[in-house]
């Protein structure tokens, strides 16, 4: 047991004994070594939440089950979450699209030293600049010494690719996109997804067929990016849930990436803040 | 005599000003290239980025957008929003690795008849140059199905 | 016993790309699909499982299943009956999953003949496991490493190549022409798993559906598809008529089947909004019950084949072996209280 799994197991301890939460959503050990996530609703069981640089998905998702009332006549749940600084993010994100409200959440936050996808670390954790929440209630600090890099590069790639030809990019995605199974688990496993019929799947609006095709799998992958500009909080939990190993997030970073030199803007900087794609400035005039 | 390669450009107009700009420069007799099929909305802002992606999918070589100029817009702020969201999707799809170039997002006005009229023969050029957009279906077929042949 | 050289078996594919669609192990950046092959060094031939299962050649993820031509008059055409197929490095579990969706699709009428097509143009050549890997565990449900159920040859790789079993008349035709050798061969015992989990029967099963269990084991899933798109057994799909070109005065559709799965929140609802399982406690719960009660009940055989790729993808660690053990002991300790 390490110091921050003391730290979150005290502090999910407290939370649920003077019960100001009913459920705190943390990390568990499971097989091979593996991590998952797990929804405490007893003291008893705390002693199960660990946290380590596997768990890399952003359990801010599973919100969007608590955010109604738990029947009739009944409150909205209150609930704890163990989180990172880029999960935490997404809190402010579904605050300021009035999905939640802070009132109701209790975050742990974590100090974040990095995670990692399939054992390899992550670029955006490798440049990220942020280890310490925008907001929470709890800091769980980290065991291990953070180094923050002084530049942040974690768009290197992107940048490599935007020097290929435009075919080698084709060439690249559509051989990407052929392996995907459209098993929507990248969507499922993002805070920001939460339609209740995703585009990908209306038939009254024909966006796209249900083959598995490339060019479908194509439109869904824009699609969904697209969708999530401005949103997206690059917390890589698509990529980690994605049973193909995809590169899904390199999408997300071109998008954010590109809205951050044209507008400055980082998502869930604060939950006062209007989705970007959803407003406009009336003298701006940009080159397009 | 070897073929040339014609283009398909989708291209969306608004109502109220490229639309009408366009109509200006038929009844002024200005002729512009056939290549161009035109989708008439109310507003640029009512042009999803999706339908560009979708026609880029389905067989378009090229798309264009034409507006209102800003500042204009029948409705006040359509193009405004069309403007970011053309920003971000414009780069998003040259990342996939359909062509900057393939995309045309511009501001046409109803008494823009032969503005009209350079703007699509520039880009159809543009487009013609750069070539046909091959989006493979299925990159492991190894033998033609029916529904290829069909189709 | 037969045996196969390496070099026999690379040219067996090669004389059998020439008169059929030749199937194998293809590695696509890590991840092993079976993908059509022209020459046996585009195959992966030391693997532990395929990612995908193989049916996804006898049960496409997605196929045509009519073509519909409407113009002045609606003229519809019925899918072809698929070119033979010959699949090399099937496991013997996948060859398995088979014969459990035969008995849904073919077993009785209606048969579903589009299955029934790929079935009857389908060899299969399998290759026995030499041990059971972390997640499997085939014989907890039935199976084993060098089962034949299913085959139409097995190969078991021996030193220099594989020992040979021809098991059907399929199998035979397959080997028309290959230089087959007779060896005196030792088969090597694969090495199996220990300690797993005791598969109750679908009675028992029935006696926990309400069991407090099913709500704590779905707080955590996130109701996408991934299990069920690996999953070997899984058999449930969409169909829709899809457009596919509109030419001056006629219109070409495809009724496309697409695999769907029961754990997607919309799977169930019906028109009017009514969803009979709208929560992912009914969901999930339903997911394990076709396998374990309603298959077996209504077909016979349990539709879990033990190979583990639902363990291995699940993005939240839900794990198939966990709940069988987790049934057995809910239902030791409900026995003991009884």
């Amino acid at each position: 047991m390490t110091k921050m799994d003391e730290g979150i197991r005290a502090a999910a301890r407290q939370l649920l004994e003077e019960s100001k939460v009913s459920a705190v959503i943390g990390y568990e050990l499971a097989d091979k070594g593996r991590v998952r996530p797990v929804v405490i609703e007893r003291t008893e069981d705390v002693d199960r939440l660990i946290w380590n640089e596997d768990c890399n998905l952003n359990l801010v998702n599973y919100l969007h089950q608590r955010k109604m009332p738990a029947g009739k006549d009944q409150p909205i749940p209150k609930t704890a979450l163990v989180i990172r600084p880029c999960d935490v993010r997404a809190v402010n994100l579904l605050i300021s699209e009035q999905q939640i409200k802070r009132e109701n959440l209790k975050i742990i936050g974590i100090q974040c030293a990095g995670t990692r996808i399939n054992k390899k670390a992550r670029i955006t954790c490798s440049f990220c600049q942020e280890r310490i929440p925008v907001d929470y209630d709890v800091l769980i600090e980290s065991d291990k010494p953070i180094e923050i890099p002084t530049e942040s590069d974690g768009f290197a790639d992107i940048q490599e690719m935007e020097h290929w030809t435009a075919e080698e990019r084709l060439a690249y995605w559509t051989e990407e996109f052929d392996r995907c199974i459209r098993c929507y688990a990248c969507r499922q496993a993002c805070p920001g997804c939460y339609c209740f019929e995703c585009v990908a799947e209306q038939v009254d609006s024909h966006w796209t067929s249900i083959a598995m095709k490339v060019p479908e799998k194509m439109f869904f992958h824009v699609m969904r990016a697209y969708h999530l500009a401005g949103r997206c909080v690059l917390c890589g939990a698509c990529e980690a849930a994605c049973p193909m190993n995809i590169p899904l997030s390199k999408l997300n970073r071109k998008v954010a990436r590109d809205i951050l030199e044209s507008f400055g803007y980082k998502t869930g900087d604060d939950p006062k803040h209007a989705p970007l794609l959803a407003c406009f400035d009336p003298n701006e005039r940009l080159h397009i | 005599m070897a073929e040339t390669f014609e283009p398909k450009i989708v291209s969306f107009l608004c109502n109220w000003c490229s639309y009408a700009g366009a109509d200006l420069a038929g009844t002024s007799r200005i002729e512009y290239p056939q290549n161009i099929r035109i989708i008439r909305v109310p507003c640029s802002g009512r042009v999803d980025p999706l339908f560009v992606v979708k026609a880029f999918l389905d067989g378009a070589d090229g798309v264009m957008v034409l507006g209102c100029h800003p500042g204009d817009c029948h409705y006040q702020q359509g193009n405004y929003h069309a403007q970011r969201r053309y920003l971000v999707m414009h780069k998003l799809m040259d990342f996939i690795g359909v062509e900057s170039d393939r995309l045309y997002i511009d501001w046409v006005s109803a008494s823009e008849g032969k503005r009209f009229a350079e703007v699509v023969t520039n880009f159809t050029q543009r487009v013609r140059k750069i070539g046909p957009l091959v989006i493979i279906r299925d990159p492991h077929a190894l033998e033609v199905k029916l529904d290829e042949v069909t189709a | 016993m037969k045996f196969i050289s390496y070099k026999t078996r690379d040219q067996w594919v090669k004389n059998l790309s020439a008169k059929a669609r030749v199937v194998a192990p293809v590695d696509s950046k890590g991840k092993i699909i079976y993908k059509q092959i022209n020459s046996a060094d585009e195959a992966v031939w030391n693997f532990e499982k395929t990612d995908l299962p193989a049916k996804t050649w006898y049960f496409p993820m997605t196929e045509p299943i009519l073509y519909i031509e409407q113009g002045k008059q609606t003229k519809l055409t019925e899918a072809p009956v698929p070119s033979p197929v010959v699949m090399f490095g099937v496991r013997p579990c996948d060859a398995r999953s088979g014969l459990i969706l035969d008995e849904l699709f073919i077993g009785k009428p209606p048969i579903d003949r589009q299955y029934a097509n790929h079935r009857e143009t389908l060899t299969m050549i399998g290759l026995a496991c030499s041990e059971m890997w972390e997640t499997c565990f085939c014989t907890a449900v039935g199976g084993a490493p060098d089962s034949h159920d299913g085959l139409d040859i097995l190969l078991t790789e021996v030193e220099g190549g594989y020992a040979l079993e021809v098991l059907t008349e399929k199998g035979n035709k397959a080997i028309d022409g290959v230089a087959i050798e007779e060896k005196d061969l030792k088969i090597p015992e694969a090495t199996l798993r220990e300690g797993l989990p005791v598969v109750r029967n679908s009675k028992e099963w029935s006696t926990l559906f309400n069991d407090l269990y099913w709500k704590e084991l779905s707080n955590s899933c996130i109701s996408c598809r991934a299990c069920a798109f690996v999953c070997p057994t899984c058999r449930c799909y969409d169909v829709r008529d899809e457009l596919v070109t509109i030419k001056p005065g006629v219109k070409n559709y495809e009724r496309l089947r697409a695999w769907d799965t029961c754990t997607m929140a919309g799977y169930r609802r019906i028109a009017g909004g009514h969803n009979p399982r709208e929560t992912t406690e009914k969901r999930l719960r339903n997911r394990f019950y076709c396998k374990f009660m309603y298959y077996p009940e209504d077909f016979g055989p349990i539709a879990c084949i033990g190979c583990g790729r639902c363990i291995e993808v699940c993005p939240v660690g839900i794990n198939i072996q966990e709940i069988i053990a987790q049934v057995d002991h809910l239902l030791d300790t409900a026995a003991v209280k009884a």
